[in-house]
């Protein structure tokens, strides 16, 4: 088998240990909050253009695979998603946390991450030209109704049905300011150019989560105690391990094919991972307070992107989100264009990412799982001090991202609502998913009418649009249905 | 009284003096403290990268410390004002990017135009194609005039996002051909590409390094390219012009100065940045960057951002976008 040929270079010690720093920072630079792996990557590019292909786009993918996995960390211990992708962990990792299962669940976070990682590294490394085709399939028509399916989440995630519909509209509004996507004129900016490319998302979202708790930490600051949290165990028991299961590999397959349509995201995939997690459990009622297989779903969901978003990468020279944009450019240095010609003019470099993604998967876990008890110490920082320095962290994080002030007034602003809408009960999900997918299901709503002259029947006509669109209504009505069961089998139990 | 009142005039004229002085004593020892190019996108993107690397090599010329600044946000505009307002003392400069300088303050709502700038050098031009799916109604040049000027307003043709350069070139084309083209702009070039090459568009106008791959495998077809002449990536494909349709258009980015440099620290600016064009190690970076190098000196460079400017008022005006961000 001359595959070995090519397998055989990357286990060479001088890859390995740049793959193994490459994961290393990743995970380091995932954690802290505003420096995301797509700022990671695009940082060392530089430094891997001396560097054989294999070995400096491994580099990256180290990166990728770990930046993407850091961002639980500080989702899990202080309810700031490191990166977007991790904003879903924040809805049970940190009860966990709160709850002294700090530990297990940032190993849980780890082994669904690697579960997750290896699950599409195998499909990259199987089945990466017959799946890419699927992404070609999706057009704005497809976008849309995705988007719009992936809204419907709102309807089951947010608990009290009204609320979590206001909050996900307000989420839509405040997507629409910024440029029109389709005309360009400026809305809702008020004539401030820093406006103009709408609210920056990531700001947002550690206002909205990260702000939001600071302001409610400040109301009892002076009671200050250092909360006994222990780390209590990192490894979660097999009773634990078989009920989340299900939701890892169902986590693995929805991440898998979310990173393969290109544009999509890790930030969606681990909020769809995670509602249908919920569905399909016997104890939905159990996520949002600190249940395991919450955090297994959306651990596990985004780093499958990873793998997936490779797929279109190198088999169709598609890049579905700037990491992998960053990585393509990588690649076209040396003289390398992703696309089909690629799995045949040089194997050689097809065969040694996959390996790489495959290794560097191995190398987070390795990474992840003896860095819990050392991360979980951030916890017994009293609560003073614990709480300034990571309302620092905000700020500095918010405003190295793009340099901009206004990125801080957007991190306060969000941090006020967010404030606001915890003591009045609405889901800061709901605004947080609103916010990811309003633009998509806006824009592509759109253009897939400015497409077919605004003929419906057109607009709707491929199997994927008509999928999602018969989907949206199933997963809205699909809270009802169930508490009606529960209700009906109330009955029946009252009765027997 | 008239102590005091000659103390003040005398005050005045030194003011005055070391007001007039100041600048030359500047310049001759200019650059005394590091020169920052403000760079009006994000730490890692195209053009930074390259700025980055202009820094470095100019530096070896310049004889000072030169860095770069990112200063991203609202679609470039942000940085590129902060370059305008500027002390024009030589220690601020600018990446000047085609569409901020050029398209932007047409849509209005910013506060600088393109005469508050003192171009320096045209770093180089990202040129255009016109690209089909291979399930496009269309093979070549000939066939797409024929059917665009068969079917008013079917032919769909995507670009990386409203009111960007690759927006204003298709309107541009479609006015200087008579032409009804429909311009679908999406969240970025690669949408856009994608999109094509999933046949849910018919073309795409695209710069020739992002579609390069396609083309070499086949899915995507060149159809015409913008230029005054035939490009070397795509020989057999047509211009405009040989169609008959008199439109050029590429993007660029280069280097500027907010208005008003003193004279010599203008000179010995562009001496530094003509002596980086043609340093071999910069030009050999920038290759395996992928940046084709189109240096101009500053005239040049001006004439070409004036030119585009001019064509880019008569669409944005004619697509009824002119002024739409204007604070009324």
């Amino acid at each position: 088998m001359d595959i070995f040929q090519y397998i055989l270079p990357v286990f060479s010690p001088d890859v390995l240990l740049v793959i193994a720093l490459g994961t290393l920072g990743g995970i380091i630079i995932g954690a802290l909050p505003g420096l995301t792996a797509t700022m990671g990557v695009a940082l060392l590019v530089p430094i891997t253009f001396g560097m054989d292909p294999v070995k400096g786009l491994n580099m990256l993918i180290g990166i990728y695979v770990g930046g993407i996995y850091g961002g639980c960390i500080s989702s899990i211990l202080i309810k700031t998603p490191g990166t977007p992708a991790s904003a879903a962990t924040v809805l049970d990792g940190y009860p966990m946390a709160m709850k002294g299962e700090a530990g297990k669940a940032l190993g849980m976070a780890t082994i669904a991450s690697a579960i997750g990682g290896l699950f599409s590294a195998v499909v990259l490394a199987t089945l990466a030209p017959q799946l890419a085709a699927m992404a070609l399939r999706f057009g704005p028509a497809e976008y849309f109704s995705l988007a719009l399916f992936g809204l419907t989440i709102i309807a089951s995630l947010s608990g009290d049905i009204v609320k979590g519909t206001i909050a996900g509209m307000l989420g839509v509004l405040l997507s629409c300011v910024g440029a029109d996507p389709i005309s360009g004129a400026a809305r809702y900016t008020f004539g401030y150019t820093g406006f103009a490319a709408g609210f920056s998302f990531t700001p947002a979202l550690i206002g909205l989560f990260a702000i939001s708790e600071i302001f409610i930490q400040l109301e009892s600051i002076f009671e200050d105690r250092v909360s006994k949290v222990s780390v209590a165990g990192i490894w979660p028991s097999w009773t634990e391990m078989r009920e989340s299961a299900g939701t890892l590999l169902r986590g693995s397959i929805i991440g898998t094919i979310i990173g393969i349509v290109p544009g999509v995201g890790s930030g969606t995939a681990s909020w769809i991972s995670y509602n249908e997690s919920r569905r399909a459990s016997k104890t939905p009622e159990k996520y949002g307070t600190g249940h395991m297989p919450g955090v297994a779903a959306t651990e596990s969901a985004n780093n499958a992107v990873c793998g997936g978003a490779l797929v279109p990468l190198l088999a169709l020279g598609i890049p579905g989100d700037v990491v992998t944009a960053v990585l393509m450019g990588g690649l076209m240095i040396h003289g390398l264009a992703p696309g089909p010609l690629l799995f045949q003019e040089h194997p050689g470099v097809v065969v040694g990412l996959f390996t790489g993604n495959f290794i560097a998967n191995i190398f987070m876990f390795i990474f992840g799982m003896a860095g819990i008890t050392y991360f979980a110490k951030i916890l017994l920082v009293p609560k003073k001090i614990l709480t300034i320095s990571i309302a620092l962290f905000c700020f500095i994080g918010s405003y190295a991202i793009n340099l901009n002030v206004f990125d801080l007034y957007t991190m306060l602003g969000f941090g006020l609502l967010g404030y606001g809408m915890q003591k009045f009960g609405f889901s800061q999900a709901a605004l947080c998913i609103a916010l990811i997918l309003g633009p998509m299901a806006e824009a592509n709503l759109r253009l897939g009418l400015l497409n077919v002259d605004n003929d419906l029947i057109r607009f709707c006509a491929s199997p994927i649009t008509l999928l999602f669109l018969a989907l949206t209504p199933l997963s809205l009505a699909w809270p009802i249905l169930q508490e009606r069961r529960a209700k009906k089998k109330a009955a029946v139990a009252k009765t027997l | 009284m008239k102590r005091f009142a000659s103390g003040i005039a005398a005050a005045c004229l030194a003011a005055f003096c070391a007001g007039v002085a100041a600048p030359d004593a500047l310049a001759a020892d200019y650059p005394a403290r590091p020169v920052q190019i403000i760079v009006p996108y994000n730490a890692g993107g195209g053009t930074d990268l390259a700025a980055r690397v202009l820094a470095q090599t100019m530096e070896k010329y310049l004889g000072g410390t030169v860095i770069v600044r990112n200063q991203p946000g609202g679609g470039g505009s942000i940085g590129t004002s902060a370059t305008a307002h500027a002390k024009p003392d030589g220690y601020t400069l600018g990446t000047g990017s085609q569409g901020p300088l050029v398209m932007l303050p047409q849509y209005g709502g910013i506060d600088y135009t393109i005469n508050d700038f003192d171009f320096l050098a045209l770093m180089g031009r990202n040129l255009m194609v016109l690209a089909a799916g291979k399930d496009a109604p269309y093979k070549n040049a000939q066939e797409f005039l024929a059917y665009a000027k068969a079917h008013p307003g079917e032919v769909t043709v995507g670009n990386s996002g409203a009111g960007g350069a690759n927006h204003v070139a298709t309107e541009g084309l479609g006015m200087a051909g008579d032409l009804k083209l429909k311009s679908m702009p999406f969240g970025g070039a690669v949408a856009a590409i994608t999109a094509t090459l999933g046949g849910h568009i018919q073309s795409v106008l695209a710069h020739p390094p992002e579609v390069a791959t396609h083309i070499k495998a086949g899915t995507l077809v060149p159809i015409l390219v913008l230029e005054d002449d035939r490009i070397a990536d795509f020989p057999d494909t047509p211009t405009a012009k040989e169609l008959g349709i008199d439109f050029t258009w590429a993007a660029w980015k280069g280097i500027v100065a907010p208005k008003g440099l003193p004279a010599d620290v203008r000179k010995k600016l562009g001496d530094a940045l003509d002596k980086t064009f043609h340093d071999p190690d910069f030009l050999q970076k920038m290759k395996e960057m992928g940046e084709d190098i189109d240096y101009r000196p500053g005239d040049a460079y001006k004439n070409l951002a004036m030119k585009d400017s001019t064509v880019a008022e008569k669409v944005i005006r004619a697509i009824g976008m002119y002024n739409m961000n204007a604070k009324k």
